[in-house]
This record gives C-alpha cells, sequence and structure tokens, in this order.
C-alpha cells in the first residue's frame, strides 16, 4: 500500500512539473530513495560472501620445470589450499565421527616422512600400512612431493594420468576419491564423507570462500586437498643451495656425485636425475633388475600391457627418501644401504629389464665400499629439513568447527 | 560571406574528406606483394633399420659387425637447419629456436614445423647439426619434459645429450645385455675415470643427400628425415657392441667412431 501511495505522488508531481520544477524533482528523489530502501529492506539477499578467491602462487625454484600439472578445472587458490589443508588432516574425511574410526590422508601421509608412512610410523609397523579394516595396501607407499611436476602418472604404476580415456583416473584429484572408498585405506563413500564434512560447522563457508558455494561436494572435497597437495614443494637441500652457489658440498657429496651422474660410476642419474633435472625422477617406469619372475598384477604391465613393462615401476624422486624407507614397490629394502648394495652387486636380468640397466650381466655397478658411502652422503644430502618442518603443511592448529 | 559562399566551402569540404577516405582506404586494400614470395617447410621423423620401420623391442636385426640387436627407443636432437641457395646464400630457420627434440615414443615430437618463412626460389641442399653446437648447448636450458631428461652430466662436460639410442645385444656369452648408445661432449681423461683435462665437441653438421627443392609462393613443403639406425654401425668404421661394451658416454673412442659413422644416417624423402 505505500509503494502505491508513493507512485501516485509521483504521478501528482509530474502533472505539476511546468509549475514547480525543482521543488518537484527533490521530492522525486526523496520518494526514490525511500522506494529503494524499502525495497532492498524486503529482499535482503542471504549473508552469503562473494565468491572472490585469491590466486595461489606457486613459485618455481631455480632449475625446475615451468609447466605444472594444474588442472584447468581447478586453478589453485589461497581460500582452495586453506580448505585443502584442513580436509587433508581431518579424520573426518573417512565419512565417520568416532573417535576410534578416524582417518584421513595425514594417518598415513606424514610430513616429517615427506608425506609418505615411513619406516617408523608408530601405527604402521616397518612402514608397511594397511587400511582402516587393516586391509594391507597392496605396495608401500610414495612420498606426496612436487607432484605438480609429475605429469607422467600417479602411483608405482602409473595408473593415475592426466590424458587417460578414464576421467575418473586423471589426477591428484582423483586418487582423493580413490583413498575414501578404498578397502585397504578409509573404506568408506564420499556420499557419507561429504555429508560429514557439510555438517561440520564452518566447512561450509570455507567452501564457499573456496569454490563459491556452502555446499560441500567431493568433487570440491578432491579439488582442495589437491591443491594443497601441489604447494608441498620440496628444493632448499643441501644440494639445491649448492645448485644456487650458496654452499660448497662436502668432499664424499662431491664424490657421490660424480658417482651419481656417471655411467662407469653408480650410473643413477638416467632415472633419478641430478643438476639437469633436479626434480631426481623421471616420473617414468623401468624394470631395474628386482627380479627375475614377475607376480604382481599391478605392475606396470597392467596398465600398458606391453611384455617390455613387466616389473616395472615409477622411478621415485631420491629427495628426501632417508626417510622414505621401506623401499621398492613393495618395500624389500628397509635401509638405503641395502638399496645401495642391491643396485651394486644383486641386479637381475630378465627379458624385460630396462636397457638402462646396462650392468646388469655383471650384477650392478660394483661399487667399492668407499664409493657407496660417498654415494649416500650426497643422496643424503637431498634431505630438505625446511620442507620436513615447514608450518605451512603442518596439521592445523585447529579444525573450522574449532574455531 | 555570402550564404552561397558557405555552401560551396561545405561542398568542397565534404569532396576533399570523401577523396581522401578513397585515397587511404585504397591503400589499405592493395594486397601486400610480398606475401606471396614465402612457403613454409616441415620436416617429419621416420626411424627405420635396413631400409624398414624399426619393430621395437624385437632381436631381428644384425648389424656389420655381427651383433644380433634390438631397439628400445632413441631420443635425439637436430638444430642449426639451414637451407643452402644456389648462390651460395644460406638461410639458417629459426635460429636459437632450432633446437628440436625428436623421441620415437612421442609421437608429437615427430613433427618439426618451422616457424620462419621460406623465399621463393631454388635451394640446393639442407644441413643441420646432429645434437647441439658448443654455443648452444647450455645446461638448464631445457627445464621441462622430456628434452630435460636428455641432461648430460656436469662433470662429463655439461649441457645435453645429442642422442640416446637404448637396445640390447647378443653378446659374446650369449647374453642378451643391454647397450646405451649415448651421444654427447665427450671427455679427455688424466687419469680415468677420476680426473678430466678436457672436453671433446662431437656434434657434427649433417649435410642431407639429394635434398634440392624449389619452395614455390604459398607452398608447404612437407618431407621426412629418416634415421636409418643401422648406419651408425658400419662406415667408415664397423662399430662392434662387443667391443664397446653397453655404455660409452665416457669412452670417447666409441663416440668418435659413432659421430663419424653418422654421416649417412640421416636421408630425406621429399
Amino acid at each position: 500500500m505505500k509503494v502505491f501511495n508513493h507512485i501516485f505522488e509521483i504521478k501528482r508531481i509530474r502533472l505539476s512539473f511546468n509549475k514547480t520544477v525543482f521543488p518537484a524533482f527533490e521530492s522525486v528523489f526523496v520518494i526514490l530513495f525511500f522506494i529503494l530502501l524499502f525495497q532492498s529492506a524486503c529482499n535482503k539477499p542471504p549473508q552469503e560472501e562473494p565468491y572472490t578467491p585469491t590466486p595461489y602462487q606457486l613459485e618455481i625454484p631455480f632449475g625446475f620445470p615451468t609447466k605444472l600439472n594444474i588442472p584447468e578445472d581447478n586453478p589453485m587458490t589461497v581460500e582452495g589450499v586453506e580448505l585443502g589443508r584442513y580436509l587433508f588432516y581431518d579424520g573426518r574425511m573417512s565419512g565417520r565421527t568416532h573417535p576410534d574410526s578416524l582417518m584421513s590422508c595425514a594417518t598415513c601421509h606424514l610430513q616429517a616422512n615427506s608425506f609418505e608412512c615411513g619406516i617408523d610410523h608408530p601405527e604402521y609397523i616397518g612402514g608397511f600400512t594397511h587400511g582402516i579394516t587393516g586391509k594391507p595396501t597392496h605396495h608401500v607407499m610414495l612420498p606426496l612431493i612436487n607432484l605438480v611436476w609429475n605429469s607422467s602418472g600417479y602411483l608405482w604404476n602409473g595408473k593415475i594420468y592426466p590424458d587417460n580415456p578414464l576421467p575418473q583416473y586423471r589426477n591428484i584429484e582423483d586418487l582423493v576419491w580413490m583413498g575414501v572408498i578404498a578397502e585397504h585405506e578409509m573404506n568408506s563413500d564420499t556420499n557419507r564423507a561429504k555429508e560429514v564434512i557439510q555438517n561440520i560447522p564452518g566447512y561450509p563457508e570455507l567452501f564457499n570462500k573456496a569454490f563459491g558455494s556452502e555446499t560441500v561436494t567431493f568433487k570440491n572435497i578432491g579439488k582442495a586437498i589437491a591443491q594443497f597437495i601441489r604447494t608441498f614443494i620440496t628444493a632448499n637441500s643441501r644440494f639445491d643451495k649448492y645448485m644456487r652457489g650458496e654452499l660448497q658440498l662436502t668432499q664424499s657429496e662431491l664424490s657421490g656425485f660424480v658417482l651419481f651422474t656417471t655411467e662407469e660410476g653408480a650410473d643413477c642419474f638416467h632415472c633419478h636425475g641430478g643438476f639437469g633435472n633436479p626434480l631426481f625422477t623421471t616420473h617414468l617406469y623401468y624394470n631395474h633388475g628386482k627380479d627375475t619372475v614377475f607376480t604382481d598384477p599391478l605392475d606396470r604391465f597392467m596398465i600398458t600391457g606391453d611384455p617390455m613393462d613387466h616389473g616395472a615401476y615409477k622411478a621415485t624422486t631420491l629427495r628426501n627418501i632417508e626417510v622414505q624407507g621401506p623401499y621398492m614397490h613393495d618395500g624389500r629394502f628397509e635401509t638405503l644401504e641395502d638399496v645401495i648394495e642391491f643396485y651394486s652387486h644383486d641386479v637381475k636380468w630378465s627379458p624385460s629389464i630396462s636397457p638402462l640397466m646396462h650392468h646388469v650381466n655383471r650384477g650392478g655397478v660394483q661399487l667399492l665400499p668407499a664409493e657407496k658411502e660417498d654415494l649416500l652422503s650426497f643422496i643424503r644430502s637431498l634431505h630438505d629439513e625446511d620442507f620436513l618442518t615447514n608450518p605451512d603443511f603442518s596439521k592445523p592448529p585447529k579444525f573450522p568447527d574449532e574455531q | 560571406m555570402k550564404i552561397n559562399d558557405w555552401n560551396r566551402i561545405k561542398v568542397l569540404t565534404l569532396l576533399a574528406v570523401l577523396a581522401g577516405v578513397f585515397l587511404i582506404s585504397s591503400c589499405e586494400t592493395n594486397p601486400d606483394p610480398v606475401e606471396d614470395e614465402f612457403g613454409k617447410l616441415r620436416f617429419s621423423f621416420a626411424h627405420r633399420i635396413d631400409g624398414q620401420a624399426i619393430v621395437f623391442d624385437d632381436m631381428q636385426y644384425i648389424n656389420k659387425a655381427g651383433n644380433n640387436y634390438l631397439v628400445n627407443e632413441i631420443q635425439y636432437f637436430i638444430s642449426d637447419v639451414i637451407l643452402h641457395k644456389n648462390d651460395g646464400g644460406e638461410l639458417m630457420l629459426d635460429a636459437w629456436e632450432d633446437i628440436h627434440y625428436v623421441d620415437t615414443d612421442l609421437e608429437n615430437t615427430q613433427i618439426y614445423a618451422f616457424k620462419d618463412e621460406i623465399p621463393v626460389g631454388n635451394y640446393n641442399k639442407i644441413t643441420f647439426t646432429f645434437g647441439i653446437n658448443e654455443q648452444k648447448n647450455q645446461t638448464l636450458m631445457f627445464v621441462n619434459p622430456p628434452e630435460s631428461f636428455m641432461f648430460w652430466p656436469e662433470y662429463l662436460g655439461g649441457g645435453y645429450h645429442y642422442m640416446k639410442l637404448n637396445g640390447k645385444w647378443l653378446d659374446t656369452l650369449n647374453q642378451v645385455s643391454p647397450f646405451d648408445f649415448h651421444l654427447g661432449i665427450g671427455q679427455i681423461y688424466h687419469s680415468f675415470p677420476d680426473s678430466i683435462t678436457g672436453f671433446i665437441q662431437n656434434y657434427f653438421e649433417v649435410e642431407l643427400p639429394n635434398s634440392s627443392f624449389e619452395m614455390k609462393s604459398g607452398q608447404t613443403l612437407d618431407f621426412t628425415i629418416v634415421l636409418n639406425v643401422e648406419d651408425w654401425f658400419q662406415s667408415p668404421t664397423v662399430y662392434d657392441h662387443n667391443q664397446w661394451g653397453g655404455d660409452i658416454m665416457q669412452t670417447q673412442e666409441a663416440m668418435k667412431v659413432a659421430c663419424d659413422n653418422g654421416w649417412d644416417v640421416f636421408s630425406i624423402e621429399k
């Protein structure tokens, strides 16, 4: 009724326009102001903050690739990374809330162990993980480091890769739902996880900031966690500082570096990088001579069907390798000394042995004891304590409902 | 001033503006006479043994030394592609951007479309550098895979492998042994393997036989560059895997034989 009266008033003023032009204009503005005020009060939108995420800037360390594996539909944002950090550490991602049943990514992926289990995990003895029901994981873990530069496939056999014709198996985002439903991991379901997160105070607001909606979807859960994982950049080891000219390596480390990068030495560099490939992996797959008979149904052959991929697995990065035991896909070696001993004297021939293992017919690279020590010194120079203790990657002090 | 004078001025001004617009527009619509005096060139790469496409990972080949062998993969750089004119002039294509990586496992690397336009005319040959010349072969100039995976260790001279040809051969003990036929910068050792006193640039120029061609206006020419694997192992020196073993990055003598043999490894199909 009030509105009708206002309109009537406007009409009356317009009729007398020629007589009292300026006073009438003033009246019109006053009336319009009140109309707008009235309407805005009636149509007040919900108190949602606008979706204005802040782009997250990744710093590319010296010598590292400039091409990043960031899907077009999941650009990195400060808000997405922040949300991902909460979810990565929140045991309710298992879709359960009882304290006995909680499980998160961080249950197994420990920052101190380069975001893998490590041989000293308090629960998973010897570094052999199992799911919430006790079912063992098929392979030992791989570290979650420098993955933003991996475009050649995730997991030991590369099952997850960007141009996979199966769109649900393409990137880190997909490893999240796989981890939730896998019997040997969370043994849950994505709907339950999504509903639990939706009902935790604080999370809907964080989803709105990160993705423009308070409605929690599992797709966005995967995106947020993937964004957080892509920030795990380790590039401040002693070797990195050597590369940047900030320090000199010890004589033993330098001797080990020479062994690492020469065919007549330990011959590691073709698969595990070096100065020209500071990722310290090619992220490619090799049969490097562990066995002569292959019974693992989840090796690289399972993905490609190429007989030359029998017994082939991803070459792991050697960054922070010291805290990433046990070693090899099946965790057969407890220590780096064991690994060096294998490459030195126990490499085995098989029809699918990688051509890069040209020392195979004499059992390995035949390092002398002092050379093994030097090689180990160099490999230890890839240890980045700053990364392993970086508070940005640690468990948040409080979860969203505890703020 | 009278009204008629004003009208006359207006008409003259209008005519002058129209004439100006006509002149400018006629200049803009003239076809560029230079545009049609160029063509484009594109290489595709093929990899063969004894004239046939390679069957990878199959021990069906025999080289000049009598080694039974297979090939698993080939990865290499060519650079400094130069077109030579009849009058002695040279045209280097895509200078400083012309280092091209070829990988038998990556189809997208097996096409090399030159950015530069090629002036029309007759060219009597094509040459290129196998590998990368000393000036351009600098460590960390490629930070992205797959090129970065070709790095040549600093200790051995730095830069990048010219080529990785990986395979296996049947050795004298009748064992299938891997070989890494890798070429790059060689070393001079005072005492092997710990004391290097100098480096040797092993890159070399390839002159493609029968590579004369005529570039016509607006044309795109597609040539196939063929790498004939067996030629690495036969002329002028027979290369025997049993002599040189599975790795040669630190054996300059072996790389020298290989590079000397490289003169006729590449051919062109037009």
